[in-house]
């Protein structure tokens, strides 16, 4: 059975996100960065986590994307065991059904929006025709408010505020069930993040969403607010900068 | 889309990707020139004579020999006399002979004295004969028949008049203009070095050489009437004599008839072509007058064993180019993978499997070779074309169609295949690249 593309049991299940004990250390004699007894997030459900700088906060967005998997535990996303998935399988999976907002927006800068976004598309597997896809782009550009001229330039022609808005309709192009967004607006000012807030909780509305960020002014935007030091507490677990990291941490790579 | 993720990620870095791409032309073209001058100089060896069984002249060296009387390439032996011409003509093994008299020019084209026969014995390629586009063989003592190339490069046509100058260079000071020579026929264009000679009768040019301004003529005349034992004012007179009973005759000229001193080389087609290697032998033997015989065939191959060391090494190190230029080009892409980490694993994180990857880093640079290759062509076939007329006058290379053979095709699918290899050590760094060094490298 292909468990990438068996929706029912995507769709039936109630818990978006489950972490049974996991462990994650960036080498077998470092101490564990971080230690989940149990976390679940519900479907539909707008989660803010928060913890200060170098607390793992981008080592369990990590996790949870699959570029890193746990030393020891399991996690599950909309029903699947995602943390024992081949790589090229979990590949897939992301690709399908997590949408990621970077911290750093992360465009191909040589790329144009339309490109940008339609690659999301492509390398998806859904296989919708390149006339939906653009249909779907200028839907998804026009709800975001960017002017349509702005689909043919070049990524790195975009103001940051454009950047930000066209990451996030290539995290949603492919109608994501979960979307993962990693401090996007840490470099704005009150005015603008609210702003930003405000159509990013609107054109994810449907949507499972993990929000990370370290401003705890930001909650008010959620459903709930989890602190990583209460998922995982400091007594077990180290941040990575004081971590020697002896080997190269175990992620996902082939 | 991957074409796409390509192309653009090219167009980013255009100025690397110009001078690589600028680089493997330069190397892919140098490989295909040596290919094509190769491959067209044994075309161009094989087809300039066949049927021709026995090349005689003075004795210099087999390559000079077969140089100045097949390829019109270089200073032509001493002449030979023609009393040695009339004892080969009478040899029972002989079934023609054709005389060339050679050392004379047309504005930078070869002037051959010879006679009717070379048009019926003279084959190239593959025995074919050689044939008129235009007019008839010689029909009088100062008729001339020109190449393809003469008439095109100097708009001839039958009936005009030309004047023949002593000497190989394009420019003579010595020229026999009291005696101009009447087109009366326009060879078909062969592909070899007859294109590009202008053939007189022995006679005319015996004539020609007789007049006032030829004092070299003069000179080897007073030898060889001295030698002969005529004082030159006989010899001369004799001449005169023969002026005057030679009047042109359009249909029984006989260009045979006229007996010279000396020729420079004989061509001998033989009954039973089997005896070739003995009548060569006879003749290298010959007491009466020191001959030298090479049979055209093994002077080629002599030839070609000589090209064909230099044509290995040039396409060696052709070779050795193109695979630097490819190590170039792998190179570039190694040294930009650095910058494209961040790429990489944003195109990780959006689906795209390391394999995927692998490809889109082969794509590109097979995308710079493939643009380079037709670059390559391009400039291949644009240099040939301008460089044609030099490399026939110059060379005697005669550039045929098809330009590019079967091992140019060969050429350029051995280097899309190393293109391949050298390319799979970037890629392979882009398909180990992990997914979270990429995407936390900002």
């Amino acid at each position: 059975m292909n468990i990438i593309n068996n929706k029912s049991a995507l769709t039936q299940c109630k818990s978006a996100i489950e972490v049974s004990h996991v462990n994650f250390a960036y080498s077998k004699e470092s101490t564990p960065i971080l230690n989940i007894e149990k976390w679940q997030v519900s479907r539909g459900e707008h989660v803010f986590l928060s913890g200060p700088s170098g607390s793992g906060k981008s080592t369990l967005l990590n996790l949870l994307c699959g570029t890193l998997t746990p030393t020891a535990g399991s996690i599950a996303l909309l029903g699947q065991p995602f943390s024992s998935l081949s790589n090229r399988q979990r590949d897939k999976f992301r690709a399908r059904n997590i949408g990621v907002v970077f911290q750093q927006f992360n465009l191909i800068p040589y790329l144009s929006v339309a490109q940008n976004i339609s690659a999301a598309a492509y390398f998806s597997g859904k296989g919708n025709s390149s006339q939906k896809v653009l249909a779907n782009t200028c839907e998804l550009l026009d709800r975001l408010q960017l002017p349509s001229h702005v689909l043919h330039a070049k990524a790195d022609a975009l103001s940051i505020g454009q950047q930000q808005r066209v990451a996030i309709a290539r995290a949603l192009i492919n109608s994501p069930q979960l979307l993962i967004v990693d401090e996007p607006t840490s470099a704005l000012d009150a005015d603008a993040r609210d702003s930003f807030m405000a159509l990013l909780k609107e054109v994810s509305d449907d949507n499972t969403m993990i929000f990370v960020s370290h401003d705890n002014a930001m909650e008010r935007y959620f459903d709930r607010h989890c602190r990583i030091s209460e998922l995982s507490p400091p007594s077990t677990t180290q941040p990575p900068h004081a971590v020697k990291h002896t080997s190269k941490p175990k992620q996902e790579s082939q | 889309m991957l074409s796409t993720i390509a192309i653009e990620s090219i167009k980013r870095r255009k100025t690397t990707a110009l001078l690589t791409l600028l680089s493997i032309t330069i190397s892919i073209s140098l490989l295909l020139c040596v290919d094509i001058v190769r491959s067209q100089v044994k075309t161009s060896f094989t087809r300039t004579v066949s049927g021709v069984d026995l090349i005689v002249g003075a004795p210099s060296g087999q390559l000079n020999l077969l140089l100045s009387s097949v390829f019109n390439i270089g200073t032509p032996t001493k002449g030979i006399d023609y009393k040695s011409v009339a004892s080969l003509k009478s040899n029972k093994q002989v079934s023609w002979l054709i005389p060339l008299s050679l050392g004379d020019t047309h504005r930078g084209f070869r002037v051959i004295g010879t006679t009717n026969r070379f048009f019926e014995h003279f084959k190239y390629g593959d025995k074919q004969a050689l044939a008129l586009t235009e007019g008839r063989v010689f029909e009088q003592p100062l008729s001339t028949v020109v190449g393809a190339d003469v008439a095109d490069s100097l708009g001839y046509t039958v009936g005009d008049k030309i004047i023949v100058s002593h000497g190989l260079g394009s420019v003579s000071f010595n020229n026999h203009d009291d005696h101009p020579f009447i087109i009366s026929g326009i060879l078909e264009k062969t592909g070899t070095p007859v294109d590009k000679a202008v053939y007189v009768t022995l006679q005319g040019l015996e004539k020609a050489h007789s007049g006032p301004k030829s004092a070299h003529t003069s000179r080897l005349r007073k030898k060889t009437a001295f030698l002969n034992g005529h004082s030159t004012n006989e010899h001369e007179h004799e001449h005169e004599h023969e002026h005057e009973h030679e009047e042109p005759t359009q249909d029984n000229y006989d260009s045979d008839a006229f007996t010279p001193e000396s020729v420079s080389v004989v061509m001998l087609g033989l009954k039973n072509r089997a005896a070739a290697l003995q009548l060569q032998y006879q003749i290298n033997q010959s007491k009466k007058e020191p001959l030298m015989a090479i049979l055209p065939g093994m002077a080629l191959a002599e030839l070609w064993q000589i090209m064909g060391n230099v044509e290995a090494l040039l396409l060696g190190l052709s070779g050795l180019i193109v695979i630097c230029a490819l190590i170039g080009l792998a190179t570039m892409l190694l040294a930009t993978m650095r910058e494209r980490y961040q790429e990489i694993a944003v195109l990780r994180t959006i689906g795209a499997g390391p394999f995927t990857l692998l490809l889109l880093i082969q794509l590109e640079a097979m995308l710079l070779t493939i643009v380079s290759a037709a670059l390559s062509i391009a400039l291949v076939a644009v240099l040939m074309s301008m460089f044609k007329p030099w490399l026939s006058s110059t060379y005697g290379l005669f550039l045929s169609s098809p330009l590019f053979s079967q091992s140019s095709v060969i050429i350029v699918l051995l280097i899309l295949g190393c293109t391949y290899l050298v390319s799979l050590f970037p890629a392979i760094a882009a398909y180990k690249r992990g997914l979270h060094a990429g995407l936390n490298s900002n």
